[in-house]
């Protein structure tokens, strides 16, 4: 697993690849902490992920804790309906904002 | 099909891919090969993780089978430390993201993603039996 990381007019974009499960947890931590430590404003991708096990999900709230305690703003993009229903049983498409895509995500990020 | 597995957390990625093929093999849609490689993760992780504090080498098994009424059995036996899965209070998940918990969310979701869990401790053994829907209910019936 690896995490894709760019840069679009001041809004980091991080796209994790692959698997993210508990082996593999740690990777997306580390890339998605980093990027929350250098830029407030971060959107999240999950176009390219096969599911995401509740050690993402552990990742991905940490990520939305970390920027709400420093006034950044995340927002998670592009996912899967199977993925959206997971987030969604979490409770988590109420802590976190979601959209279909960065472009509808735009404006949040003010 | 019946896997066994080292209580190592590089297995994962062995079984998700051993998992694929049983799925394709059976006609079974990626739709439910993302909810059983999802159950399999949690509850697979958590013997990993808890089973065998001593931190010695186990080996315990996973079998999956496919049913003639639609139904996909995950019969996973361990003969580490017992432990009860379904034993575990739900989490929260209404509090706001600054009271968020993460415990308990991987059992959670794979009750929410399951037809029936059942857990037994026998013989100093834990058995997890999980029986997953791969057609819908409405389908099954015919109408």
């Amino acid at each position: 697993m690896e995490v894709k990381t760019e840069d679009n007019s001041g809004v980091i974009i991080l796209t994790p690849m692959g698997r993210v499960d508990t082996s593999t947890a740690k990777i997306f931590e580390d890339s998605v902490m980093a990027a929350a430590d250098t830029n407030g404003k971060i959107a999240v991708s999950f176009d390219s992920i096969d599911y995401i096990s509740s050690a993402g999900l552990r990742v991905v709230l940490m990520l939305g804790k970390k920027l709400k305690a420093s006034n950044g703003t995340l927002v998670l993009i592009n996912m899967p309906d199977k993925i959206y229903s997971v987030f969604k049983m979490s409770g988590f498409d109420k802590i976190l904002k979601i959209c279909a895509t960065f472009d509808e995500a735009k404006p949040l990020f003010g | 099909m019946l896997f066994e597995i080292k209580n190592k957390i590089d297995e994962i990625g062995y079984l998700c891919d051993e998992v694929k093929t049983f799925c394709n093999a059976n006609h079974i849609s990626n739709e439910k090969y993302h909810d059983i490689v999802l159950i399999l993760d949690e509850m697979v992780t958590n013997i990993i993780m808890y089973a065998y504090p001593d931190g010695g080498e186990y080996i315990f098994s996973v079998e999956i089978e496919k049913t003639n009424d639609n139904f996909v059995n995950i019969t996973i036996v361990d003969n580490g430390i017992a432990f009860d899965p379904l034993a575990k209070d739900d989490p929260n998940t209404s509090s706001g993201i600054e009271e968020r918990e993460i415990g308990g969310l991987g059992i959670f979701l794979v009750k929410q993603l399951s037809e029936c869990i059942e857990y037994s401790r026998i013989d100093e053994h834990n058995k997890l039996n999980i029986k997953v829907a791969i057609v819908k209910k409405e389908e099954n019936n015919g109408s």
